[in-house]
């Protein structure tokens, strides 16, 4: 019985920490990091904080774990547009994330912004 | 006393007359002939070089719609220019074909033309190749042209935003439909910025060809985007500013430059000759005498072609690749292919590509041009003891239209059918490419099947060279070849060409010799002339 217990404890632990890094490190979508990426720049454009709508650091820019680590800290003094990157949500920002890290210098395919 | 007077101001008129021999012509030469004609005459032929655009292609109703594919805008493009398509679909760009070769041995990449680097489109079944062809896609002739290959003006990755498009387009949650409209407002400014075709038009291709930036010319690579005068007087920012299509001027959408076997122009007539010639070489602008009348310049254009002394150096700023070693690929690191990088940056040994070697300021190599280039094409004998010519200069002293000119010379080894004696045309890219199976015989066979080719099975390498006329990268008049540099020995530029006198260069043993006592006679009569003065005390004493 006791062994049983035991047993029905550790498939749950197993499955609850399973779920919990599965959401801990879920991808977002770059697809839509791309885009949404794009009109922060747009729109930081169009208010008349920048002269261009390309964004600042292309994918290209960082390795990836230098991205991790920015977006870990949540350092974005870097790509300026303080407005626009505050308000985007936690969703926003992994889909950015995970755009910018599957384009990381160091990744299987290198992008800039054009 | 007044005899004495006379014979000064004699001497003194004397001394004026030879002073105004040497001074008094330079000022009416300067008015005359400030600058070489060939100068004039090419900045003649330049002025307007700003032309106004007619049109704005945002306000056509054809490229207002929303497009789903490539091939979609160039159908919107057609509804407008009607005879483009059918222009472009003949020439060069779109055939890959050199019309005036045999048909049964026909050059071109879509036929049976080989080179240093890939070695062989394989009439055009291998995908990677055909990035560099209009069509869109990587899809060669079986697709629609891509228009904004050569008149986009804003570069952006078409596959890639259509896939974009279409997924948020197709996509159940709202926020990613709404998407949509950014991917298409992309599509649709990249469709709508249309121009002349720039550098980085033409660049896209003929900078980068054979694999990478720099592989193939040696006079055309990146830096020519933005370049100095330094770097190309015509094309240099804060030179001309020309873009190819100045010179590369276009009928009807077939731009003139050398075709294969076809001289980029037979004439060399000067614009002054015919206004409606091509601009295509040197001559078309600057003449056929460039230099000041004085200039001794003048009289090699016959025999020394302008680009000779004119791009004494290639490869300015990035480096260009001279030799391709297919023989050394495969080796692989714990079973796995590897990558080793040069000191330029530049890979030297890739396991799918074989060994590679670079050069930054190369000198060219000078050889006998009269327009044409020959090669072996996959369908030729050779003869694997020697050097395989896959392209060469036509022309040699004899021929009249033959000039020196500046080559780059690139040198390779490629692999060949030991029985039929034939160059191999592997299939290098895709599922069954040598760059993924890694197995010569198969890529072998299935490159020659697409060209309905023989295959033995049994292959060996042998050493190639491919030959790139040097016509770009024109340097500032104060860094043209000195004299000095041709016309000396050991070392003068032109010390491989023989079978003829080339003062500086050549010696005649009878001229040396008869010089040399030209020399000594004058100073031996010299010497006489003096000890005769001396002994015999001369004027004074019989004065």
């Amino acid at each position: 019985m006791l062994k049983k217990m035991f047993l029905a404890l550790l498939a749950i632990v197993f499955v609850f920490t399973t779920i919990g890094i599965g959401f801990a490190e879920a991808k977002g979508n770059a697809r839509k990091g791309k885009y949404t990426y794009r009109n922060v720049y747009k729109s930081c454009n169009k208010r008349g904080e920048i002269d261009s709508p390309r964004p600042l650091l292309s994918p290209d820019a960082k390795t990836q774990a230098q991205w991790k680590r920015t977006f870990d800290k949540k350092d974005f003094d870097q790509f300026k547009c303080k407005e626009e990157w505050s308000k985007l949500s936690d969703k926003d920002l992994n889909d950015i994330f995970t755009y910018l890290k599957d384009h990381a210098a160091d990744s299987p395919s290198p992008a800039k912004c054009k | 006393m007044m005899r004495l007077k006379l014979t000064h101001a004699r001497y003194i008129l004397s001394v004026l007359w030879i002073f105004s021999l040497f001074f008094m012509p330079i000022p009416s030469f300067a008015t005359q002939e400030s600058e070489a004609p060939g100068l004039e005459l090419a900045r003649q032929t330049v002025k307007a070089q700003k032309k106004p655009t007619t049109a704005d292609h945002s306000q056509f109703k054809a490229l207002n719609q929303d497009f789903t594919s490539g091939p979609e805008i160039s159908k919107a493009c057609i509804s407008c220019h009607t005879k483009a398509a059918d222009q472009l679909k003949k020439t060069l760009h779109w055939t890959w074909l050199d019309a005036n070769s045999p048909k049964d041995n026909q050059k071109g990449k879509a036929g049976y033309s080989l080179n240093n680097f890939c070695i062989s489109a394989n009439g055009m079944h291998d995908h990677h190749c055909n990035e560099c062809h209009i069509g869109w896609n990587a899809q060669g002739k079986k697709t629609e042209i891509d228009c904004l290959r050569c008149h986009g003006q804003k570069k952006i990755n078409w596959e890639e935003v259509f896939e974009d498009y279409k997924y948020f387009t197709e996509s159940k949650d709202p926020e990613e439909n709404a998407l949509a409209k950014d991917a298409q407002a992309e599509i649709r400014l990249a469709a709508q910025s249309i121009g002349r075709p720039t550098r980085k038009n033409c660049g896209s291709c003929h900078f980068s060809g054979g694999g990478g930036d720099g592989v193939k010319h040696g006079d055309l690579d990146p830096s020519l985007i933005n370049p100095n005068r330094e770097l190309d007087v015509h094309m240099g920012f804060d030179g001309q500013e020309f873009n190819c299509v100045r010179c590369h001027t276009t009928v009807a959408h077939k731009v003139a430059g050398r075709i294969y076997g076809t001289p980029a122009s037979k004439t060399r007539k000067s614009l002054l000759e015919h206004d409606l010639e091509s601009k295509i070489m040197c001559e078309s602008c600057h003449s056929n005498k460039p230099h000041k009348s004085s200039s001794k310049m003048n009289d090699h254009t016959d025999k020394v072609a302008c680009q000779s002394c004119h791009v004494p150096e290639i490869a300015k700023v990035l480096p260009v690749q001279v030799w391709w070693d297919w023989s050394q690929s495969g080796k692989k690191k714990d079973g796995k292919p590897y990558d080793v990088k040069g000191p330029f940056g530049k890979p030297v040994y890739q396991s799918t590509r074989g060994e590679t070697k670079w050069k930054k300021n190369v000198i060219p190599k000078y050889l006998w041009f009269n327009g044409s280039i020959q090669g072996a094409t996959a369908k030729d004998i050779i003869d694997p003891s020697k050097l395989v010519k896959l392209a060469w200069p036509d022309g040699n002293r004899n021929d009249k239209n033959a000039r020196i000119f500046p080559f780059n010379v690139h040198l390779g080894k490629q692999p060949y059918d030991t029985v039929n004696k034939t160059m191999a045309t592997p299939l290098l890219s895709g599922e069954h490419g040598y760059w993924t199976t890694f197995d010569w015989q198969d890529a072998i066979e299935r490159g020659a099947k697409y060209l309905d080719l023989p295959f033995s099975g049994k292959i060996d390498f042998v050493e190639t060279a491919y030959v790139f006329p040097s016509t770009h990268m024109v340097a500032p008049k104060e860094e043209v070849l000195a004299c000095n540099q041709c016309h000396t020995r050991p070392e003068s530029r032109l010390a491989n060409l023989t079978g003829f006198y080339m003062p500086g260069r050549d010696r005649v043993k009878p001229i040396d010799i008869a010089g040399w006592a030209i020399v000594l006679c004058s100073f031996g009569g010299i010497v006489l002339h003096a000890l005769g003065r001396i002994f015999t005390n001369g004027r004074n004493k019989e004065k």
